[in-house]
């Protein structure tokens, strides 16, 4: 899995390429945390190239919803693919990962 | 027992360059058999990862051994199988049972994800395996 990040006007966008599985969940986490730490507290997760994503990943994410909430901010999800919205609603966590069609619209009402 | 259209095997130490493999091998069974429906590759995939996910961040050695991972998976007509095993491993600690974990928990929600992707679910302890059965009934039109 592969990761990248850009900072946007009100937001970071983190990319997650690849599959968040059990190797790469604790790398997220880190890379999420080093993103929160250099000063963006309002996090997009842009999953549109996360083919699988299992619990590990799952966790993951939750783990970096905490710590953007911790610092003040929140994280969201973007383009979520079939396999992954599939997890997210089977683990009733849809509800709590909010996923937008798109980066740029997660935080455009805020 | 109807035919075996195609399988895969998988066995070497459970480990996590293992999950990687087991992932790649179930690409490729994909590919020899197109007649299986998106969803139920999506659905079967997931629990298999569940599976072997569990064993290489769970499973503790019995002995001198270490912990190898099994994963032989096979495809017929209407049923998808796998047998998910951690060979030289002891009995699994704890309850088998899927946990309820809270909505800000980080993990507990493995045995839960996989009860509800695939039709029947079992577990055998066999002369210090441990094999989780998965079962899919395929919904090939």
């Amino acid at each position: 899995m592969e990761f990248s990040y850009e900072v946007k006007d009100s937001y970071a966008e983190v990319k997650a390429d690849g599959r968040l599985n059990m190797v790469s969940a604790p790398k997220l986490r880190e890379f999420v945390t080093d993103v929160i730490a250099g000063g963006s507290n309002r996090i997009v997760v842009n999953l549109e190239n996360t083919a699988f994503m299992d619990s590990s990943g799952l966790g993951a994410l939750i783990g970096c919803l905490k710590a953007a909430r911790q610092a003040g901010g929140d994280l969201r999800i973007a383009a979520v693919q079939p396999q992954v919205k599939m997890v997210l609603q089977l683990t009733s966590m849809d509800k709590v990962l909010t996923a937008y069609a798109s980066a740029a619209e997660a935080f455009s009402n805020d | 027992m109807t035919e075996v259209l195609a399988s895969r095997s998988y066995r070497g130490l459970a480990a996590e360059d293992a999950i990687e493999s087991v992932h790649n091998d179930l690409d490729s069974l994909w590919l020899d058999v197109p007649f299986v429906g998106d969803m139920d590759q999506m659905t079967f995939t997931t629990a298999v990862i569940e599976s072997a996910s569990n064993i290489v961040q769970h499973a503790e050695p019995a002995g001198q051994d270490p912990v190898e991972l099994g994963v032989d998976i096979e495809v017929r007509p209407t049923v998808l199988q796998a047998r998910v095993s951690a060979y030289h491993a002891k009995p699994p600690f704890g309850p088998m049972e899927p946990g309820a974990p809270g909505e800000d928990a980080e993990s507990g929600r493995g045995l839960a994800l996989i009860e509800a992707l695939v039709t029947t679910v079992t577990f055998e302890r066999q002369d210090g395996t441990n094999t989780w059965v998965l079962s899919r009934t395929s919904s090939r039109d």
